[in-house]
């Protein structure tokens, strides 16, 4: 065991030291740096920037190096904990993406809480009593909410709160509490703002969980030791909770390491439209102006999340599941 | 508003003294501050303003004095976007009026003698937003310390401050006045200071000497820097110093408002200015507003959020297809929403690259006939009409009405829908031979199909140029549309890859004969029309192509006795015949102008006219009404 846990962590290594090239040489693909971007931003106003700015600015960014000398720098700096500085924010990328991350988290994990809470009783429900009336409707709405898209469900929503309730129109919270500190105001705004885009970006998750939980219950109820479980008279609620949901959500803990990204990153088209102030919409601005560091650094930290999610899920499978080996090192 | 009444010239020649002929009440102490005087933080009003403080009068129409109080809320998509509001707040040097004169402002007076002597008195005892004196030090060693210094941006004198090339001498008079001489005469000088974007002059001496290696230890120095992750004082010096960047909270400035809140912020909070030189006729020191509070929102969002009511005034980010959505919710969330013209020279023209790599078709744009033909192969009417609801002017990309430099022949030459005369035009330059779909053949035999890029910001171009793709048909030319991106198509522009562009005429359409031309003549790659020629005058000729058409080398000419011509008749005389020229000459072909920006305005917000002119330069946007005296009225 020890032996492939170490196995696994060297595997990580070079992982994600190739993640980290090919994510440098895609920001880098685009014609021109950030630096055109501001040029060009500036010019459509009406406003110039001269060339020996310009240069001063490459030189402040370290732009004018070679390219190769860049990524080095860049790598160099992560491992010891300089994430390097954001160009459009004229902070350190550390900074910038810390101060959304709090929101991030809250959103996403409330966006998973609500996915988990809904699409659990139903999918049991819906195998449990597959083919009737309920399980039919159930599961249409569930695919109604995948079908929506979820822009204009986000838009529909933000109107209708904003018509009824009066909410402000998008952000988190309002305007008033921003800069102001955590008081129950500021916690009831955030609530308030916050069930909209839980439920736009829930309704679309909640339709394969629902699914997937239905056909891996249905796979186990099936089985053998679930008729000698009922023969042996144990209760129908025991008989569903002893194994095969056990086994059934053996899916869901694979799963961890797709959602650890997706906690910090968020459903970025959701969090455009809605404008809300979370690391989604800055990753996309970042890409967009060729703010290098702010999204390279910001991407490798999600292919961090992404790797160690994967191999939390293995060891936690591992634990769930009896009769996953790793790697056949057991049968020996 | 008065544009037509202009008074140009006013500055040309003799000294200006600005004379307040309201006499100045006391002034009195704004409620915002009273505790803090009270408390001793801070100097009764009496004493933070200048001696001299600029008395503001509402003889514009509509505009009226007003009371201190409240807060402005704006949207602005990203946080860089608070460099604008530096426009919005517009306290200069020297500023515009209403009617395009110019006159001082944070400047008690200035005195001008041939445009080439320029002496500029300060107001005594006026002070920065820390309070600390604004004198003839922060313009001494904003020349000397900075504008000379090699290693500091700008490095070296901006062009505006060259005139024949020399840099001016800077002389310090007295603690209030400074003084710049050039050996000849430079009109850009004081346009420049009254500017959106300002040329810089001065700078928070007292502030920035901190970060200047001729002040402050060159040890201690370097650590800073360093903790700041600048690679040197220089690079942290011009971090600081930015002061239209708006992006250095602890910056003393001269605005009207101070910005308290460094990026990355969702919300920046402006507060007023306890040492902002303006008062009313009343003695209430301006600005009204006490805080102004900008809200950082996705650029999609903000229609939205103007329409719930959650901006007290906002244009920017406001498309004019916005407007019957805005209008409908206007009474429920308390706006109004007003519609002001846009001050581009054209909202969209052709842009025929006379420096195309092609030489077949380089020879066809630079035959003016072609342009022309062209230019009459356009219904500009359909245009307006399909695309614009008719709200917008069919027009060359010229000067607007509401410029003095204004004649009805620059917008209207050529631009009607003709496709006989079209037609006779291109059969005389003998391109009579016709391949399929009846399409004209070019001189080398391949069929005349004319491919336009656009930039693909937005769905109105293409629209535009599929209606010219009908009527061209007519005169046997075809037309590809080609999107693509803003910088990729600048590129491909300067290095003759496009054939043609389509993009928004000139910025300022609203010039007057002491505004500099540049526009109008090949001295800029970012002239679509011509970006070799004006790559050429750009880097001294050490790039791009010298201008070859006689025509651009008379536009060149007549810059040259644009900037040496001695009074404000003699400069209008200049640009008569630049904008003949162009009228003449079809080198860009503008298609309609007068397109309108929606403004939502609160509606207990005063003094914002019904209908301004969205400009960027001259206008800053909402600078030039001076957002400094809006105010709330009490709702009832």
């Amino acid at each position: 065991m020890l032996g492939f846990l170490v196995r696994r962590i060297m595997v990580m290594i070079p992982t994600l030291l190739a993640i980290s090239a090919i994510t440098f040489v895609i920001i880098q693909l685009p014609p021109g740096d950030y630096l055109t971007t501001l040029m060009t931003e500036l010019e459509s106003r009406g406003e110039a920037i001269d060339e020996s700015r310009l240069q001063f600015l490459r030189e402040s960014y370290g732009l004018d190096r070679p390219m190769i000398e860049q990524y080095f720098v860049w790598v160099g700096g992560m491992l010891t904990g300089d994430y390097g500085f954001s160009f459009e924010y004229n902070r350190p990328v550390a900074d910038v993406i810390g101060d959304r991350m709090l929101l991030t988290i809250v959103v996403s994990f409330a966006t998973i809480v609500f996915i988990w809470v809904v699409s659990f009783p139903i999918g049991i429900y819906s195998a449990t009593h597959q083919y009737s009336l309920g399980d039919y409707g159930l599961t249409f709405l569930g695919f109604l909410g995948l079908a929506t898209p979820n822009f204009l469900l986000a838009l529909v929503l933000l109107y209708f709160a904003n018509v009824t309730f009066g909410t402000s129109i998008g952000g988190l919270m309002d305007a008033a509490y921003l800069d102001a500190p955590w008081s129950w105001g500021k916690v009831l705004s955030i609530l308030e703002h916050l069930w909209i885009p839980v439920i736009v970006i829930g309704t679309s998750g909640t339709a394969g969980m629902i699914r997937r939980l239905r056909a891996n219950l249905l796979d186990e109820l099936h089985k053998q030791y679930v008729v000698t479980a009922r023969a042996k008279g144990l209760t129908p609620a025991r008989v569903l909770w002893k194994y095969p949901l056990r086994m059934a959500i053996n899916p869901f803990i694979a799963d961890i390491g797709n959602l650890l990204p997706q906690i910090v990153s968020g459903a970025a088209v959701v969090s455009i439209v809605l404008s809300l102030p979370t690391t989604g919409p800055m990753l996309l601005d970042a890409l967009r102006s060729q703010d290098m560091y702010l999204a390279g650094s910001f991407l490798m930290f999600l292919a961090l999340l992404t790797v160690v999610g994967v191999f939390l899920s293995d060891l936690a499978l591992a634990a769930l599941d009896p009769r996953i080996r790793l790697e056949g090192g057991a049968t020996r | 508003m008065s544009f037509h009444r202009l008074l140009a010239g006013c500055l040309a020649l003799a000294a200006i003294a600005f004379l307040a002929t309201v006499p100045a009440a006391a002034a009195v102490e704004t409620p915002y501050f009273a505790e803090q005087v009270a408390a001793g933080k801070l100097p009764p009003v009496g004493e933070r303003l200048p001696a001299d403080p600029r008395i503001v009068t509402f003889d514009e129409d509509g505009a009226q004095q007003g009371q201190p109080g409240g807060d402005m809320t704006m949207l602005m998509a990203r946080a860089k976007d608070v460099r604008i509001m530096f426009a919005y707040f517009y306290a200069r040097l020297m500023t515009y009026t209403t009617d395009l004169t110019l006159e001082p402002d944070i400047l008690q007076s200035i005195e001008v003698e041939e445009n080439r002597v320029f002496t500029l008195h300060l107001r005594p005892g006026h002070r920065w937003s820390d309070g600390s004196p604004f004198t003839a030090e922060d313009f001494r060693y904003w020349w000397e310390d900075v504008i000379l210094n090699k290693d500091v941006p700008p490095f070296g004198p901006p062009p505006e401050m060259l005139a024949g090339g020399e840099p001016p001498l800077f002389e310090v008079l007295d603690e209030t006045t400074v003084r710049y001489t050039w050996k000849e005469p430079n009109p850009l000088f004081l346009p420049s200071l009254a500017a959106a974007r300002p040329l810089e002059i001065f700078g928070p001496a007292a502030y920035l000497k901190q970060f200047h290696v001729k002040y402050a230890d060159a040890g201690q120095l370097k650590e800073r820097a360093k903790a700041a992750g600048q690679k040197s004082w220089a690079h942290l010096h011009n971090r600081m110093d930015n002061a239209y960047d708006n992006d250095n909270p602890d910056m003393p400035t001269l605005q009207p408002w101070i910005n308290t809140t460094a990026a990355p912020a969702e919300r920046f909070v402006f507060v007023r200015n306890p040492y902002y030189h303006r008062v009313d006729p009343a003695g209430n020191q301006l600005p009204y507003i006490d805080r102004l509070l900008v809200q950082i929102a996705d650029g999609k969002i903000i229609p939205a959020k103007a329409g719930a009511g959650e901006a007290d005034l906002q244009a920017r980010y406001l498309r004019f297809d916005n407007y019957t959505f805005l209008k409908q919710a206007a009474k429920r969330n308390g706006y109004k929403v007003d519609l002001w013209k846009t001050g581009n020279g054209a909202h969209l023209a052709l842009f025929p690259n006379l420096n195309t790599a092609d030489p077949v078709w380089r020879d066809l744009f630079r035959d003016v006939r072609f342009r022309r033909a062209l230019s009459l192969g356009i219904d500009r009417d359909e245009i307006n009409q399909a695309i614009y609801y008719g709200l917008a002017h069919p027009s060359n990309n010229t000067v607007l009405p509401r410029s003095p430099l204004f004649r009805p022949e620059y917008r209207q030459a050529w631009t009607r829908f003709d496709v006989r005369e079209a037609n006779r035009l291109l059969d005389e330059m003998g391109l009579t031979s016709r391949g399929g779909e009846n399409i004209r053949l070019m001189p080398d035999g391949r069929p005349m199909e004319i491919i336009v890029e656009t930039a693909g910001e937005s769905t109105e171009e293409v629209d535009v140029l599929e209606l010219i793709a009908d009527s061209w048909r007519k005169i046997g030319v075809k037309l590809f549309t080609k999107p693509s991106q803003l910088e990729v198509l600048r590129n491909r522009i300067y290095s003759g890859q496009t054939l043609m562009a389509i993009a928004k005429g000139v910025d300022n359409g609203i010039p007057t004969a002491d505004m500099a031309p540049t526009e109008f003549v090949p001295m800029d790659q970012n002239q679509y029309q011509w970006p070799k020629w004006g790559q050429f005058y750009q880097t001294g000729g050490t790039a791009g192509e010298k201008p070859a058409l006689p025509a651009a080398v008379e536009l060149m000419d007549l810059m040259g006795r644009w900037r040496t011509a001695p009074d404000t008749s003699a400069r209008a005389e200049v640009w008569h015949r630049i904008l003949g020229i162009h009228a003449d000459q079809v080198f860009t072909i503008g298609l309609v102008n007068g397109t309108l920006q929606p403004v939502v305005v609160r509606s207990t917000l005063r003094n914002v006219p019904d209908e301004g002119i969205y400009n960027w330069d001259p206008g800053a946007h909402f600078g030039i009404y001076r957002p400094d005296t809006f105010w709330f009225a009490k709702p009832g």
